[in-house]
């Protein structure tokens, strides 16, 4: 498999005052096409840290991110956010919808970013928000006239619409009730097996066991790493069972 | 207290914000009370002038020669004049004068003796040389302050007459303080018996009379009284002045700066004020759940608000009183000012009264306006405001959806907003409209007085020719300009009269000397006539008047007016509306014909020559005094030539006649000299010219000094507002950027850049900027209109390209602003969003 991302001795500091925090250290990690990767570990382990620096939504403090053969570790800000809308889909535990405007518009404004306005398009996006529930009445809601779960699925058209080499979720069932997850989560199932490369954070085990791949870090470093085949092509109390197995040996 | 504490902590946020409003406060207190405080005072300060010089309110300068008794007893008898003053003096129209520089200026002057002045005002001396010291001097001069402030000259300098290509130097002895001397208009200059006899040969001679009354005065009453006993024409011998029209002319300009400034000062207020409605909705907007926690902990809405209101009642009370004291301390700046202006000692009083009260209404109107917005609060119980309140909810139509989008993502979305924050954008629209009146009114002005004092002559309603020749009477003024525009370095030639052409209008309230007649063969030649509306005068029973009279009076195109001549009256028919700002405004136009009517046999005796390269006047004024001869004027003042005896005789023969031709207003001479058995003998034809002059240098020294401050003025008004539409939009934008933080961010995290969202954030802003832009236009030119039409009497002429010029600078100044300032997108961390 070829690595869609990859890490040279990542690290990220923050500091506050005279404090230092290393969050990730020295990190080497691929991350390769096509896969399912989850990231778990505990609270304040980096993973999100992680996601953000790997996304392009932040910077090193040292060590390369390579996207590709590209170094994007060294990109300004506003090459980073042309990196972004080329390459990557974004879901947040938060949904972040903007408020103002329709859920169409919501879509449109990130398929805007990159694609130029066409009948096609608007029937493709107005097709995938049918797809995951959302029917014409609906796209023409504002988000706080959504449900959770409902908003969560705009989240997820907007960040799929312009087909990114990579998806990036941040805990995307975290504010939601368990059927709503559920609901979401089927979502990315099927995106990834449209062949779609994700990276998921999440400290739910039900969530991370839609990954092909878990990646588990400890003191913003991987101290362990376990292979899934495709969700719902095993036994699924077996890929549970195996999957706690290996949280409860790193420690979780 | 507590309500206290919760204002200054939303201050302590919003540092910047409050900082704004503090500077706009102040600025507009500081104008608003040194209005206050000048307006009355500039008055007061010259009416104490009068007082203290003891000048008489109205003063009359009569030709010396056509003087009669009988004027005087008029005053008495039917005007119940008292304390009337009686004396000789000199008078020269566009006298020459070297300035401190040595350039040659053409002023106005009176000159006379000490005595006379002492019989006249309280000859009250201001700065001056030593006693012992002025005794040793041989030729003394009493300057009025007018050439110690706008001059600059100084006591024991020299101050230098040319006439006749003769200097005659003088010393400034010191400055003494007159009441109506002291002007562009006339200014009077005190000198001892003896240069006074030497110049009565310079400068013609007058009869002046001062004299004081408490019932109204008329002048073209009392000329008409004055005509009908002596028969004859008495407003074309008489000059008059009076305090009314020296104070207008004093204090005309620093008027209109004060009046500019109370129009700088709402600019400065509406902004304040928008600033304030603005912050208190963004900040109920953003504090809303906080509203919603503290209302929960018992706070009641009256308290909430009452703590936005104090947080302006602060700021702004801080600004004004910052302000007001300022004005106090600006004072003696004032007096500096309005001395320049007034070209008088000048000491105003700190009106505290005048500036409490401007201090107070600044915090009474912020008051009230923070008042109408903080009362939102009460309609937001702790649900609502949990909820972040209802307008969140949003129910409404889907403006401009995106579905629909044609062009750029930024342009559409950018518009998207525009409707997102309506009321916002309103307030601000009214905020440019407010500063683009101004700023615009600033460069027109500058526009207009950019070039010095040619934009004034242009509205002048006069011609400025390079050289102006007044011929002796006999000579053929038609072959003469003929023989003129021969000149290679001669562009046009016009044929005219002398400017004290005096004519009275029927049924004329107006005017202290009558009106002045300008006749041109054809009106369709001359450079300064402009017409307002209608046309030029055509047949000889049309006219035009100036768009003064036509206001003051009434009058108006197709209208018949009646015009008294010497002997006649004769009825015309108004074609034509002019810009005129000469004779008070007050001109009246007709062609050579129509003039004839009422004086037939008066013949047109000047002629205006335009050059076309200006510099070349010296070279062709020595041309034509080789073609035709010196002047009579000047050869009056020549020095005998030398040679043989004949030429010395035939020289001092010249030198007779030209006095006599030009200071007694004899036409013809004829002589014969018999030494021995020889006869010399010859006449005056050989005089062709009279006197030449410069309209143009007259209108340098006084119009130079008002163009060069005003332009100044208009300058800093325009930076000043500059400043205040920068400060008003970096705040919004800032706002904006703080308001929408979370949305840039989304925005951020899909990919778009930093540039892309400061470019939305700025075409929020262009709609609103356009059309208030245009708005302010079209407000500036009717403004502009009405300033200068109750100021002067004119219009002025508009630029279009200039109007849109300056609209499209404006739309394009506020873009760059609120780009620059929406530069804090580049700081919103996505990553610090995302954590939140």
């Amino acid at each position: 498999m070829i690595p869609v991302l990859r890490t040279e001795k990542l690290c990220k500091s923050f500091s506050n005052g005279a404090a230092q925090q290393h969050v990730i250290r020295n990190l080497d990690l691929e991350i390769m096409e096509g896969d399912f990767t989850v990231i778990m570990g505990a609270s304040g382990s980096g993973k999100s840290t992680l996601l953000y620096a790997l996304s392009g939504m932040d910077k090193p403090t040292l060590g390369k991110v390579f996207f590709g053969d590209a170094d994007i570790s060294g990109y300004t800000n506003d090459q980073l956010a042309v990196f972004r809308r080329k390459n990557c889909g974004f879901v947040f535990q938060s949904i972040y919808l903007l408020e103002n405007q329709s859920v169409l518009d919501n879509v449109l404004t990130g398929a805007f970013a990159v694609q130029k306005n066409s009948p096609e398009l608007i029937k493709r996006v107005k097709e995938l928000l049918a797809k995951v529930g959302l029917d014409e009445e609906m796209q023409k809601k504002y988000p706080n006239q959504l449900s959770g779960g409902e908003a969560q699925r705009v989240g997820i058209v907007r960040a799929v619409i312009n087909e990114p080499k990579i998806l990036f979720a941040d805990e995307p069932t975290g504010s939601l009730n368990s059927a709503s997850g559920r609901d979401v989560l089927d979502i990315f199932t099927g995106v990834h097996e449209n062949g779609q490369s994700i990276v998921m954070v999440t400290h739910d085990i039900k969530t991370a066991l839609r990954g092909t791949r878990v990646i588990y870090l400890r003191d913003g470093k991987a101290v362990g790493e376990h292979k899934m085949t495709k969700y719902g092509g095993d036994d699924l109390k077996e890929r549970r069972e195996k999957l706690t197995a290996f949280l409860e040996e790193m420690g979780w | 207290m507590k309500i206290f504490r919760l204002s200054l902590f939303n201050l302590k946020r919003n540092k910047r914000e409050a900082a704004a409003i503090v500077f706009l406060t102040l600025v507009t207190a500081f104008l608003m009370a040194v209005f206050a405080v000048s307006i009355t005072q500039i008055n007061s300060a010259f009416d104490r002038c009068f007082e203290e010089t003891g000048s008489a309110d109205f003063t009359l300068l009569f030709q010396s020669d056509k003087y009669r008794d009988i004027y005087r007893d008029i005053l008495e008898d039917e005007y119940n004049v008292t304390d009337v003053r009686e004396s000789s003096v000199l008078l020269g129209i566009g006298a020459s004068a070297l300035s401190k520089k040595g350039e040659s200026i053409a002023y106005n002057m009176v000159f006379a003796t000490e005595s006379t002045e002492r019989k006249m005002e309280n000859f009250k001396k201001l700065n001056a040389l030593p006693d012992d010291e002025i005794e040793k001097l041989s030729h003394p001069v009493w300057l009025p302050q007018y050439f110690e402030i706008t001059g600059g000259f100084a006591p024991g300098e020299t101050f230098t007459l040319v006439s006749g290509g003769r200097d005659y130097p003088f010393t400034v002895a010191g400055f003494y303080s007159t009441g109506l001397y002291n002007s562009d208009n006339m200014l009077k200059c005190i000198i001892t018996d003896d240069d006074m006899v030497l110049l009565s040969a310079v400068y013609k001679e007058y009869r002046m009379i001062a004299f004081n009354t408490e019932r109204e005065f008329s002048h073209v009453e009392y000329y008409e009284k004055c005509s009908e006993k002596s028969s004859e024409n008495v407003s074309n011998i008489v000059m008059a002045f009076n305090k009314d029209t020296e104070r207008r002319l004093e204090t005309n300009f620093l008027n209109i700066f004060l009046y500019l400034s109370v129009f700088l000062s709402v600019v400065t207020m509406i902004s304040a004020l928008f600033l304030i409605l603005h912050k208190i909705s963004k900040d109920i907007e953003e504090q809303m759940v906080q509203i919603g926690v503290l209302e929960a902990l018992g706070y009641t809405s009256r308290e909430l608000s009452l703590s936005y209101i104090f947080e302006y009642i602060l700021t702004g009370g801080v600004g004004a009183i910052i302000g007001g004291i300022t004005a106090a301390a600006f004072s003696p700046v004032m007096d500096t000012l309005t001395r320049g202006m007034m070209n008088r000692d000048v000491h105003t009083d700190v009106d505290v009264l005048r500036i409490f009260i401007v201090v107070i209404s600044i915090i009474a109107l912020v008051a009230l306006f923070a008042l109408s917005r903080a009362a939102r609060v009460k309609k937001l119980p702790p649900v609502v405001a949990f909820r972040k309140g209802i307008k969140t909810h949003h129910f409404g139509k889907n403006i401009l959806p995106l579905e629909k989008m044609k062009r750029s993502i930024n342009l559409r979305l950018a518009f998207k907003g525009v409707f997102n924050d309506l009321r916002s954008n309103i307030g601000m629209g009214v905020c440019i409209i407010a500063a683009g009146v101004a700023v615009m009114f600033s460069v027109y002005t500058f526009d207009f007085f950019k070039s010095g004092y040619n934009g004034l002559m242009g509205v002048m309603g006069m011609e400025f020719s390079d050289i102006s020749v007044l011929m002796m009477s006999g000579v053929d003024g038609e072959k003469f300009c003929d023989e003129i525009r021969k000149f290679p370095e001669v562009e046009k030639v016009l044929l005219t009269r002398a400017t004290e052409n005096y004519v009275e209008i029927k049924g004329s309230n107006y005017g202290t000397i009558g009106a002045v007649c300008v006749s041109y063969a054809d009106f369709s030649l001359t450079d300064n006539i402009h017409l307002k509306t209608g046309r030029f005068p055509e047949y000889d029973d049309e006219i035009m008047i100036s768009a003064k009279r036509e206001e003051t009076e009434n009058r108006h195109i197709g209208d018949n007016i009646i015009i008294k001549g010497d002997v006649c009256e004769k009825n015309y028919i108004i074609t034509g509306i002019v810009t005129a700002m000469n004779n008070s405004g007050m001109s009246v136009y007709m062609t050579e014909d129509g003039y004839r009517r009422i004086r037939p046999n008066d013949r047109p005796n000047t002629v205006e020559i335009t050059l076309r390269n200006e510099e070349d006047r010296p070279a062709f004024t020595d041309k034509l005094i080789a073609m035709y001869g010196a002047s009579a004027k000047d050869t009056a003042y020549e020095q005998s030539a030398q040679g043989s005896l004949e030429e010395r005789i035939r020289a001092k023969a010249d030198e007779k006649m030209a006095v006599l031709i030009s200071q007694y207003g004899v036409t013809d001479v004829d002589y014969a000299v018999r030494i021995g058995d020889t006869v010399i003998s010859g006449n005056s034809s050989r005089f062709v010219i009279k006197e030449m002059s410069s309209m143009k240098d007259i209108a340098k020294s006084q119009m130079g000094p008002i163009a060069a401050v005003t332009k100044t003025f208009s300058f800093c008004a325009v930076i000043f507002i500059a400043v205040v539409v920068a400060v008003i939009l970096s705040i919004i934008a800032v706002s904006a950027v703080k308001r929408q933080r979370r949305e840039f961010g989304i925005m951020k995290s899909m990919g778009y850049t930093s540039r892309e969202l400061m470019i939305q954030l700025t075409l929020r802003i262009l709609p609103v900027t356009v059309i208030s832009s245009c708005i302010a236009a079209v407000l500036s030119v009717w403004v502009q209109r009405a300033f200068w039409m109750a100021a002067f009497g004119v219009r002025i002429p508009e630029s279009p390209t200039l109007i849109i010029g300056t609209a499209a600078a404006l739309v394009l100044f506020c873009l760059i602003v609120t780009y620059i300032s929406a530069g804090r997108i580049r700081k919103i961390s996505v990553t610090e969003l995302m954590t939140e």
